[in-house]
């Protein structure tokens, strides 16, 4: 009988260590301080605007191994790097940062193009995007909040009305407009008709009274009803411009339908982030973690789990996610301040001024990386700063 | 997890079908009543052991109550296919007098990974209270069903009966690891 125990007992203790490290792996979130993340932040702006040229563009991005700057370039990623920081000189109060980026908004407003009663821009080499001019209006939104500048009022409204354009009476955004036939092409952007729904909140608050707030909301129900239905995806996405969009707007325009969407998408950002701090990156976590994700996309799940705080602190009805979402940020927070590339680390390769302040994923950075963690920091700064006045 | 769910979670990961069958029996079929009762008592403790300290357990473990709820979820599937796949226990050998209430009683056929797992997403998800109250409903009923004898509780119905706890087992493994996956 006492084998038979022991066997049982064996085959116990196995099940827990494989369970432990296949299916419930430790998740570590480094407690940082308010003004770490500051710093991350400042440092994470320094490397955007180091690389930011005489043209208005950007570094796209660089092999640290390979000391290799890549030669690709993305107008919508030109466009959220831009609006990235903007966000950053509004909350750091840093007007010299706005004087910087406005030579990557020369970059976009020098290339709007107008039709009827709309304007939009044209990356160089791509069609008119609605992704890129729903950024370029998140980009104004910001600066004018930055700077209280309303010069670009009329170029705000005026890509606004390509967004509405491009709006088809299912609340689907067609994510392009062909300047050859001068026609929307009716195919949807992965993340573009997230994008034009948090543009269009962002014209609603700053021109209240417009009817941008009700061109939003037939958008918002596309996602949360159809959106992924419609393009095909297996799982539903988890949209941090959707996020965005339903912060923007507040409680007062959410019906059931958008509270349980913004519910979903907390849920996602939510898992990703708890299973980002399973990562190590070595060892047996190596094998059943992989690598820590892209900056980019564990930068999304901060933000958007950031914009679900902010509704859910205003909303009643998501009020029992608040705990859950501040740790879940405060946990985002750590996890990328620990990451960020530090100047010592930057000493050791060719171009410390393209390393230091950067997120890398196995050795390459982009600049979408970058803009992505910084505006996730930012947003949870004020949580971070909240819980050390509570002590 | 309302109520009526709880309640059938641990009423399947506790099986009291399956660990009917694998009871040791005395007199006239029944299953001996104080040993199934000791060890339902000890199973019980076990699960409010788990339960009340699940918030600390976890805290030292690193694991958010949500994830454990996946892990919870999982081990619920595994245990409640292997049931289906073997629906009576395997043949334990028991010890005279009251160590049954031990083995085999509460350990294996009560307090198997699947049951501790529960306890502790439930404990730390439901809360102490529906947990026990679950928990306690279940071996009640276990206990009861130790009562009568075995030849008008044929095999074949309590076979029958422990795979389709078994089933709800795999369903309520499926339900808490949405659960998790789906919550912050």
């Amino acid at each position: 009988m006492a084998r038979r125990v022991a066997v049982h007992l064996l085959i116990l203790g196995l099940g827990l260590g494989v369970f432990r490290i296949a299916v419930v792996p430790a998740e570590v979130c480094p407690v940082v301080t308010t003004a770490q993340a500051s710093e991350a932040v400042d440092e994470a702006a320094a490397w955007l605007l180091r690389g930011l040229g005489e043209d208005g563009r950007y570094v796209y991005g660089y092999d640290r191994d390979a000391d290799q700057v890549s030669s690709d370039y993305n107008g919508t990623r030109h466009a959220g790097v831009t609006m990235a920081l903007y966000q950053y000189a509004a909350a750091a109060g840093r007007p010299e940062v706005v004087a910087a980026t406005d030579r990557g908004l020369a970059f976009m407003v020098d290339r709007l193009l107008s039709e009827g009663d709309w304007q939009a821009w044209l990356s160089p080499g791509e069609e008119v995007q609605l992704g890129s001019n729903a950024l370029l209006v998140a980009a104004l939104a910001m600066r004018r909040q930055a700077t209280g500048d309303l010069r670009y009022d009329d170029v705000m409204r005026g890509v606004g009305r390509f967004l509405l354009a491009q709006q088809q009476p299912d609340g689907s955004m067609h994510g392009y407009w062909s300047p050859v036939t001068r026609r929307a092409v009716p195919v949807q952007g992965k993340f573009a008709t997230g994008e034009a729904a948090w543009a269009l909140a962002l014209l609603a608050a700053a021109f209240p009274g417009e009817g941008w707030a009700e061109a939003s909301l037939p958008t918002l129900d596309y996602l949360a009803r159809r959106r992924d239905r419609d393009m095909g995806f297996l799982t539903r996405m988890p949209d941090h411009w959707a996020a965005y969009a339903l912060a923007e707007l507040g409680p007062g325009h959410l019906d059931q339908v958008r509270s349980d969407y913004s519910r979903r998408l907390a849920g996602y950002f939510g898992v990703r982030l708890r299973f980002e701090a399973q990562r190590r990156g070595s060892g047996i976590n190596l094998a059943v973690r992989w690598v820590p994700g892209t900056p980019a996309g564990v930068g999304t799940a901060g933000e958007g789990i950031a914009a679900i705080w902010r509704l859910a602190q205003e909303d009643e009805r998501l009020a029992d996610l608040v705990p859950n979402l501040e740790d879940r940020l405060a946990c985002f927070a750590g996890m990328m301040v620990e990451r960020q590339s530090t100047a010592a680390e930057a000493a050791a390769y060719p171009r410390p001024g393209l390393v230091q302040g950067a997120w890398f994923y196995r050795g390459y950075v982009q600049m979408d990386d970058v803009q992505h963690v910084l505006s996730g920091l930012l947003a949870a700064i004020p949580l971070m700063e909240a819980r050390e006045v509570a002590g | 997890m309302t109520t009526a769910l709880l309640v059938i979670a641990y009423l399947a990961a506790l099986n009291v079908a399956r660990t009917r069958l694998g009871a040791p029996e005395g007199e006239g079929g029944r299953a001996r009543p104080l040993v199934l009762a000791g060890g339902s008592l000890l199973a019980l403790g076990i699960v409010a052991a788990l339960a009340g300290w699940s918030g600390p357990l976890l805290g030292a473990l690193q694991i958010t109550p949500e994830t454990f709820r996946i892990a919870a979820g999982i081990a619920a599937m595994l245990a409640g296919a292997y049931v289906l796949v073997a629906p009576r226990p395997a043949a334990e050998p028991a010890p005279a007098g009251g160590w049954a209430m031990i083995w085999p009683i509460c350990f294996p056929l009560l307090a198997g990974p699947e049951v501790m797992a529960l306890a502790v997403a439930t404990g730390s998800g439901e809360g102490l209270p529906p947990t026990l109250a679950a928990a306690g409903s279940a071996l009640a009923a276990l206990f009861l069903v130790g009562l009568v004898p075995r030849r008008p509780l044929a095999d074949r119905v309590l076979l029958w009966a422990s795979r389709v706890l078994g089933l709800l087992l795999l369903l309520v493994g499926v339900w808490l690891a949405v659960d998790g996956i789906r919550d912050v």
